[in-house]
């Protein structure tokens, strides 16, 4: 479908549609596409948690498979298995555990909300659209849902870094 | 959405390799948040087991040999595995998905994930199995 703004001199066939092949240019300028669908500022938090519960769960997918490769130095006896320990016995192999901790526990928290949510949970009540327009499904419950995953999240990774840390 | 249209879409089931079909993405969606919730507890069970004495002796290998020896720990690994492999790569399934909606690379991505959740199971499980009748000292 074609579309345009503004007038458009219908004399001429020709001018009439290039005119309009011009405006669609413009139109597609004005689109962000893509950009604008990975822009995490724009929809608000809602989006910033679209996005989190997609990294997070990457994230953790390379984790478990690196997990799994790491624990299998098992079988090749004590030296592999002190050998492979050593590389997460280091204040960076700490911090990746650390991000793993409140990467899990943010995707888990997050995760949950979300699956009440898709069961139609805290959505509030459909209502006419009025001014300003707000989606009754963008409300409290799910906002505060949201802030505590953040919030469970930098308390695991704290209590996580204590465990690491201090050794115990 | 008229009837006619409810009725294609309700009849509208995964087609993983070829036109053989397996599962509704309904279904689907409930073993996702099926393995999430079920990973959660026995995740939380496996985190438990590196902190009832302190963290660096747990890891020792004679401590982590011990713990895969004891049959209902493996079988808890086992699980963790499992569900593991199976939530994660159909979450990145649905991401793949979303990207970009193909017949084509739906198949490959299907056919990707299954493989990679098939091998990342069975190399887990090796590990399993051969630990479990590992000798200490």
């Amino acid at each position: 479908m074609l579309l345009w703004r503004g007038n458009i001199d219908m004399t001429s066939t020709t001018s009439a549609a290039k005119r309009i092949d011009d405006n669609n240019k413009n139109d597609r300028t004005n689109r962000a596409g893509i950009r604008g669908w990975l822009n995490p500022i724009i929809y608000g938090w809602e989006r910033v948690s679209y996005w989190f519960q997609r990294l997070t769960g990457i994230f953790l997918l390379v984790y478990f498979i690196g997990h799994v490769y790491e624990t299998s130095s098992l079988v090749s006896g004590p030296d592999a298995w002190a050998a492979m320990l050593e590389l997460t016995q280091t204040i960076g192999g700490h911090l990746f555990l650390i991000l793993v901790i409140g990467a899990s526990t943010f995707h888990t928290i997050n995760g949950i909300r979300l699956i009440f949510t898709q069961s139609g949970q805290g959505l509030g009540k459909p209502g006419r659209p009025d001014y300003p327009y707000d989606p009754t499904s963008v409300n409290n419950k799910q906002r505060s849902g949201l802030w505590i995953a953040f919030i469970l999240a930098a308390v695991a990774m704290l209590y996580g870094a204590n465990v690491l840390f201090s050794g115990e | 959405m008229t009837s006619s249209n409810f009725k294609n879409n309700s009849n509208k089931r995964t087609r993983w390799f070829t036109n053989i079909t397996l599962l509704r993405e309904s279904q689907i969606t409930k073993i996702h948040y099926i393995t999430g919730i079920s990973a959660l507890f026995v995740v939380a069970i496996h985190i438990l087991m590196r902190l009832i004495m302190p963290f660096n002796m747990s890891l020792e290998f004679e401590n982590v040999i011990l713990n895969y020896k004891n049959i209902f720990y493996a079988l808890l690994l086992e699980s963790i595995l499992v569900l593991i492999a199976i939530h994660g790569f159909n979450g990145l399934r649905v991401i793949l998905l979303e990207i970009r909606q193909t017949l084509i690379w739906e198949r490959a991505v299907n056919i990707l994930v299954i493989v990679a959740m098939i091998g990342i199971i069975a190399y887990g499980t090796r590990t399993i199995i051969i630990a479990n009748g590992f000798s200490v000292g």
